[in-house]
């Protein structure tokens, strides 16, 4: 009934709202009209009625404003007005708006990229149910002593047997597969031996096919073969036929059986092949292969299961003498995926994110602390024009919003950039990362976040001066008052409050770059330059290789080859390369030595390798001499000992000359005689300590699978394409693969720490950036308002230097003790960085000195520009308008 | 003189009231309603015109531009159909406050 009225009304309200002011203002005037002339028929003279009149009106901007309040849609349109007014302020002031919105924009785009890829690297629901339920259980003992190592077949038939906590445990081992057959030429690709029970374990579901059936993993089963979606559709044009097609894998036929889904991606994110691991019952401790997977039974927690394991491990080790220290730690699937280094990185990062966001908050507290000021007038003013305190506040929270508004859709294309940035990025392949996306969640947050900010800081001011005495504020004129005097001190404990985080993000970035340095420093123990040297690692496929005569002839021949390259300066083999091919790892024994019952030498790594390696990557000869082809096949055996293996096992004696045999007591090997001490190299990492090492001769010791390194006069990867062609010249089923040179390797397993300095330096960038625009920003409104009193100190004689220096003391004093606040939080904070620095300690004097000082010349610049604009303030100009 | 406080509502009323014989204009209302109550209610302009423009918008008046008795152009506000329903309902749903308002000062 009211419904059509009021549509029309709304209408018009909308539509002409000039035409119905125009109309109100007319009905208000002829009201007055009458009634003066009303006074007047009463017997008052002329202006003294239409002074009473008004009178009585009672403002007639109020009783307008009244009227409009009670209009339909003035709600809306005075939203509209907000938002055109606010435009037209923040159009006006381009540069306090491009400061908000790009200190807005940085914070909320960091922190939600960063958030997104912390929330789907560590929190997303993974893709298997229950995955929380889901455990994997790793082995580690002295003399192998690895955190999270792996257990043998025997380990693990004695955890089965004794198990209670989980339901089936399963087992599984990484393995790089050479994959040929009908479909195309040999790739080799990540796979990985399984037992039966794995994909149910992780209840995981094929595309096409099935999984393994239970007692698929009894030694008379066939080899089966579960593909991934990608090698299906790279290899086999995802077609449904491939399901009991016979494929080779390391030259053996192997039928497939399912097809998984690509979000499937475990042991590793590349596994592409699972293939049935058969429980033949060993007959000796070793080789330590495996790591388990199992489902906890229900009401069973992991710590529970913890504590039984370790009772377990108590077994093992009283069954097995020469197992020391011997326990068997459970992660979580999680927690197992992402590995021990990721996860406090991440969270390091987030942190750093969190506090560029805080410093971008601060940054536009003060902001809208500074505009305030500026408009305390304005308030006033319109205050006392018949605007109420409510549509006062609701006018800046619609200001604040438009300016969070404007900061989260920029924030939201940063954010959208950073993520693929970082998707495409991959450092040190992240798990998850494909599941990584915008969160809403997160961005809806830090809207939230800088919008509660805006109002607040815009917010308090506009209150304290509506509830301010008008008259006052207007006659001030805008100097500076009470309020605003307080308002300088907030504005001045914001700016310490930047300062103080900003050199904490500084200190740790510094922290990150010295480290970064080191890593790049870091030698592997070898003099040859890492582009010169380029690496392949071979898999001859035919079977017939597996026998070493044939095999050595294999690799003559391949060497040979390769010699023939033009380019190509020496060429050899090796199962190890630094900086992280580490081959295999095995205990020994020395001659004469008396081991008790049980006890082993530690293992350590034995490398073999051809005979020009040590040449080849310019390992120095400390003692004796390197191999040579004459130690061949039915020579005597002979081993190279590392520095630090003569230094750890043969103190004070001369090594070379005594003789040492592959693993432990009883072992069939024969006794090897060192002929040489070499250098030592880093072959678990750069920022791994060296492990000893023995090394063997390629032809005593015969491996199928090897690297070939080549040496080259100039870039070395420029020889691979003629290497390849050469060496699938000699077998068509050889696979090539992992074909890098030493600095792309050495590149490679330094993505990690690049990915986090250089993310952790930006944030410190923007962080700094932010922090001196607070500052000059600061600096600068506070000339401003002195101008004033400067000139008076210019006129009565004040040099221009002294100008300048009052008013960068004012600055540098914020920032000295900004700056003294930040270290201690620095000190309090670095050590969460710990894990992350290679060759400092958290708390490296020279970072902690050069940080501060940088951040001091940044202080001193912003400062600079206002102090030498007051230097330019003209006496006479300043005490004419002050 | 101090005017009663006027009770939400009773303005409405009022205005509907005065503007049920004839079409007014503003100043016209104030008087009318001032003599109607025996100068009880003084009807301020503060009050008056943003409750003659959410009743117009609610549809219940009219208004047009027309000249005032002594020449004077001024805005007149007459009752529509709506109008007239709406007095009625308030004028009985405000005689049962009444009669319930009297009866319970008088209970004992």
């Amino acid at each position: 009934m009211q419904w059509p009225s009021r549509l029309a009304s709304l209408r018009r309200n909308l539509r002409e709202p000039a035409r119905v002011d125009r109309d109100l203002d007319d009905e208000l005037h002829a009201y007055l009209d009458q009634l003066s002339d009303e006074k007047r028929a009463a017997g008052m003279a002329a202006p003294e009625a239409r002074r009473a009149a008004r009178i009585e009106l009672g403002g007639l901007e109020q009783v307008k404003e009244e009227v409009r309040q009670v209009r339909s849609g003035h709600m809306l349109a005075e939203l509209l007005q907000d938002l055109r007014y606010g435009m037209r302020m923040l159009r006006n002031n381009p540069a306090f708006t491009v400061v908000a919105v790009l200190a807005l924009a940085l914070g909320i785009g960091a922190n939600t990229a960063m958030f997104s890829v912390a929330y789907g690297v560590l929190m997303r629901p993974l893709p298997y149910a229950d995955a929380d339920r889901v455990a994997v259980v790793f082995m580690r003992y002295f003399p192998r002593d690895f955190a999270f190592g792996t257990m043998c077949m025997r380990d693990y038939l004695m955890w089965k047997e004794d198990n209670r906590a989980f339901e089936d445990p399963s087992l599984f081992t990484n393995r790089r597969m050479d994959i040929g057959g009908r479909e195309g030429v040999p790739e080799q690709v990540q796979g990985a031996f399984v037992t039966a029970g794995f994909f149910s374990t992780l209840a995981v579901h094929p595309l096409i096919g099935r999984t393994f059936a239970p007692g698929e993993d009894k030694p008379t089963t066939a080899s089966l073969a579960v593909l991934g979606e990608s090698i299906w559709r790279r290899r086999f044009a995802a077609s449904s036929a491939v399901l009991g097609q016979t494929i080779l894998v390391n030259g053996a036929p192997a039928m497939v059986i399912g097809v998984m889904p690509g979000v499937f991606q475990f042991p590793m994110r590349q596994t592409e092949v699972w293939t049935n691991l058969l429980l033949n019952p060993p007959t000796r401790y070793g080789p330590w292969f495996y790591r388990g997977v199992a489902r906890l039974k229900p009401g069973v927690t992991l710590e529970q299961a913890q504590l039984e394991l370790n009772r377990i491990g108590l077994r093992m080790m009283q069954q097995n003498s020469f197992y020391k220290r011997l326990t068997l730690p459970v992660l979580s699937l999680r927690d197992a995926m992402l590995g021990v280094t990721l996860k406090p990185a991440i969270l390091v990062l987030a942190g750093a994110v969190g506090l560029v966001l805080l410093i971008a908050v601060v940054n536009v507290a003060n902001l809208m602390l500074a505009r305030a000021t500026v408009r305390e007038r304005e308030m006033a003013l319109r205050l006392s024009l018949g605007a109420g305190r409510g549509r006062l506040v609701r006018q800046l929270l619609t200001e604040s919003v438009l300016l969070a508004a404007m900061g989260g859709v920029a924030g939201l294309a940063l954010a959208w950039g950073g993520i693929h940035l970082v998707r495409a990025w991959n450092p040190g392949n992240l798990p998850f990362i494909d599941s990584v996306r915008l969160d809403l969640g997160a961005l809806s947050f830090m809207l939230l976040v800088s919008m509660v900010t805006g109002v607040l800081f815009g917010l308090a001011p506009a209150l304290e001066s509506a509830r301010a005495d008008l008259n006052a504020t207007l006659k001030e004129g805008g100097r500076a008052g009470a309020a605003s005097q307080s308002r300088g001190r907030t504005r001045a404990a914001l700016v310490v409050c930047e300062i103080a985080v900003s050199a904490m993000l500084l200190v740790g970035a510094g922290l990150l770059l010295r480290s970064f340095a080191n890593l790049q420093g870091a030698t592997g123990g070898f003099s040859a330059p890492p582009r010169q040297i380029l690496t392949m690692l071979i898999s001859p496929g035919n079977q017939k290789y597996k026998e070493a005569r044939p095999g050595l002839a294999f690799y003559d021949e391949v060497l040979r080859v390769a010699r023939g390259v033009p380019g190509v300066e020496i060429a050899t083999v090796t199962d190890s390369l630094p900086p992280d091919q580490q081959g295999d790892a095995d205990s020994f024994m020395m001659e004469g030595q008396t081991l008790a019952p049980g006890e082993l030498n530690p293992i350590v790594s034995d490398v073999t390798t051809g005979p020009e390696f040590f040449q080849a990557l310019g390992i120095p000869l400390v003692k004796g001499r390197y191999f040579t082809v004459h130690d061949g096949p039915d020579a005597a055996p002979v081993t190279i000992v590392s520095e630090g293996f003569a230094r750890r096992f043969f103190p004070d004696q001369e090594a070379v000359g005594k003789r040492i045999k592959q693993s432990g007591p009883g072992s069939g090997n024969p006794w090897m005689e060192i002929v040489g001490v070499v250098g030592n190299v880093k072959y678990l990492g750069f920022t791994v300590d060296t492990d000893p090492a023995y090394y063997l001769p390629f032809a005593q010791s015969y491996g199928q699978r090897m690297f070939l390194a080549v040496r080259s006069r100039g870039d070395a990867a420029l020889l691979a394409a003629p290497l390849r062609r050469q060496i699938q010249a000699i077998d068509p089923g050889v696979t090539l693969a992992q074909i890098a040179t030493l600095e792309q390797a050495r590149t490679l397993s330094v993505s990690q720490p690049r990915f986090d300095t250089m993310l952790l330096s930006l944030f410190a960038g923007i962080a700094l950036l932010l922090a001196a625009v607070g500052i000059y920003g600061l600096i600068g409104y506070a000339v401003a308002q002195r101008t004033h009193e400067i000139g008076v100190r210019m006129a009565l004689g004040a040099a221009q230097a002294d100008v300048v220096r009052m008013v960068v003391r004012q600055g540098v004093s914020l920032a000295v003790i900004g700056i003294v606040l930040g270290l201690g939080g620095a000190f309090a904070l670095t050590h969460l960085l710990k894990a992350m620095l290679f060759g400092i300690g958290v708390t490296d004097p020279l970072t902690f000195a050069v940080a501060p000082l940088g951040m001091m010349l940044v202080v001193l610049l912003a400062t600079l520009v206002p102090a030498l604009r007051a230097t330019r303030i003209s006496p006479v100009a300043a005490l004419r308008y002050g | 003189m101090p005017a009663t406080n006027l009770l939400q509502g009773t303005l409405d009323l009022l205005i509907l009231k005065a503007l049920a014989l004839t079409g007014m204009h503003g100043l016209g209302i104030s008087h009318r309603i001032a003599q109607m109550t025996n100068g009880t209610f003084q009807v301020k302009p503060g009050s008056l015109f943003p409750a003659l423009h959410r009743m117009e918008e609610a549809g219940w008046l009219s208004s047009a531009w027309g000249d005032s008795e002594n020449k004077r152009r001024a805005k007149f506000y007459r009752l529509t159909a709506a109008g007239r329903r709406q007095l009625q309902a308030e004028t009985r749903q405000w005689e049962t406050i009444a009669l319930a308002m009297a009866s319970a000062l008088q209970a004992s």
